[in-house]
């Protein structure tokens, strides 16, 4: 399947700009810079939604626009935490009301499906829409599904993303795990210690069955593996095997690893032993943790071959392998190529 | 407290409760419909003036049908209210 387009409203303002001036935050966690969501939503719409909710549509717009696709076949979500916000408001009010007085909107909106409903409901499309909550690997089950639904036939072109967001309550309770620490974002991967900084973002795709005129890159194959046991170097290995790419062929590697010591000793091994550490890039110090953040290595994937810019000296990738584990239960790995 | 201060205050917690940002309390007509024409809220914002009466007066409304008499504008909720504290009183 092809990618015509890509989209992410992400802790970085835009790619180019991701390239030359990275932002960089320091503290616990990458937030999301907002675009002026007027220009994807009409003002009477923008009220009921939650952060999470406009950054979704505003990536699924700018998706549709650049793919100059108006209608797709379908809409596929993958989320793991869901509209966390609006979620909070509702349990926070049936604390604090006794289990009265709760808010319609709330109550609408906490729902998983809400961003791709919402997008559904903006453009008027009553085809196929599903939202997958499978924790780490939720975007992986949304593409794997599109890659379904294309091959069989039910469909040409089918917007596919991935939402999360950081809230103040999720957040202190996910650190009460101690998995986050105070760093910088441009220090991240080289900290050495233990935890790693929180990220969200949301980043959609149009993909479609054939190559058109504007296609940007194909996917030629995704994985996911859930708690394998299987060591991750034969994983990839065997990935590769099967697509007919010797390691050598691969321009690119984009790794998952977050700063943590306790999981990048698990890249470091892969990027060792299967790649002889070259060409091989991060990018949770672009986007944070967080478990659909695969999502935003496949857009940085394809606007590296759409761009042909170059970062860590690798020039213009014509080949792209994304390996990410979150939390080394979900192995997903995505190859891509230029059209 | 009078009918007008009470619109005022209806008007303040409309906007806060449906979110009604850009809009001031001043535009909102005391008889302006608040449905459809008007404001322009839906089923949905009904339901959370339903919420608001609840919440800040501790009125409830007593069938659905009440609430198209009710929420027809900044006016009659006011009524509304007032002959419902009445009662109480």
């Amino acid at each position: 399947m092809y990618i015509r387009s890509a989209s992410a409203v992400s802790p970085q303002a835009s790619f180019n700009q991701m390239l030359s001036t990275p932002a960089v935050y320091t503290g616990d966690k990458l937030n999301c810079i907002e675009p002026d969501y007027s220009k994807y939503i009409d003002p009477k719409l923008i009220r009921r939604m939650s952060r999470i909710i406009k950054m979704g549509v505003a990536a699924a717009m700018e998706a549709l626009k650049d793919a100059e696709l108006s209608m797709p076949d379908a809409i596929i979500t993958g989320t793991a935490y869901g509209c966390l916000a609006d979620t909070d408001a509702f349990l926070s009010r049936m604390v604090e009301f006794n289990e009265e007085l709760l808010s319609p909107t709330s109550f609408i909106q906490s729902t998983h499906n809400t961003v791709g409903a919402q997008i559904a409901l903006m453009l008027h499309c009553h085809h196929y829409n599903n939202t997958y909550v499978h924790r780490g690997s939720s975007f992986e089950a949304a593409v794997l599904d599109t890659q379904s639904l294309l091959e069989e036939g039910e469909a040409e072109n089918i917007l596919v993303g991935a939402v999360d967001e950081i809230i103040e309550n999720s957040h202190a309770i996910i650190s009460r795990f101690g998995i986050y620490k105070e760093s910088e974002s441009n220090k991240l991967l080289n900290s050495g210690t233990d935890g790693t900084m929180a990220g969200e973002g949301a980043s959609f795709f149009v993909f479609s069955k054939n190559k058109e005129q504007n296609s940007i890159a194909k996917l030629e194959d995704v994985k996911t593996y859930y708690k394998t046991g299987r060591k991750a170097e034969n994983i990839i290995h065997n990935f590769l095997m099967e697509n007919n790419v010797p390691v050598e062929n691969l321009d690119l590697i984009i790794l998952g690893n977050n700063g943590d010591s306790k999981t990048d000793e698990h890249y470091n091994t892969v990027a060792q032993h299967l790649f002889g550490g070259k060409r091989l890039v991060g990018y949770k110090n672009y986007c944070g943790e967080y478990p659909t953040s695969s999502a935003f290595a496949l857009w940085m994937a394809t606007m590296m071959i759409e761009h042909g810019k170059k970062i860590n000296n690798a020039t213009s990738p014509k080949k792209i392998l994304i390996y990410n584990n979150y939390k080394l239960k979900y192995p997903s790995l995505y190859l891509l190529s230029a059209c | 407290m009078d009918k007008q201060e009470l619109m005022q205050r209806l008007k303040e917690q409309i906007i806060k409760q449906l979110k009604l940002e850009g809009t001031k309390p001043e535009s909102i007509g005391d008889h302006d419909p608040l449905f459809v024409e008007g404001l322009g809220l839906d089923s949905i914002d009904a339901l959370e003036l339903i919420v608001l009466l609840q919440q800040e007066y501790k009125i409830k409304l007593n069938n659905a049908e009440q609430g198209q008499e009710v929420f027809r504008s900044v006016s009659t909720m006011a009524d509304f209210i007032m002959e419902r504290q009445a009662k109480q009183v």
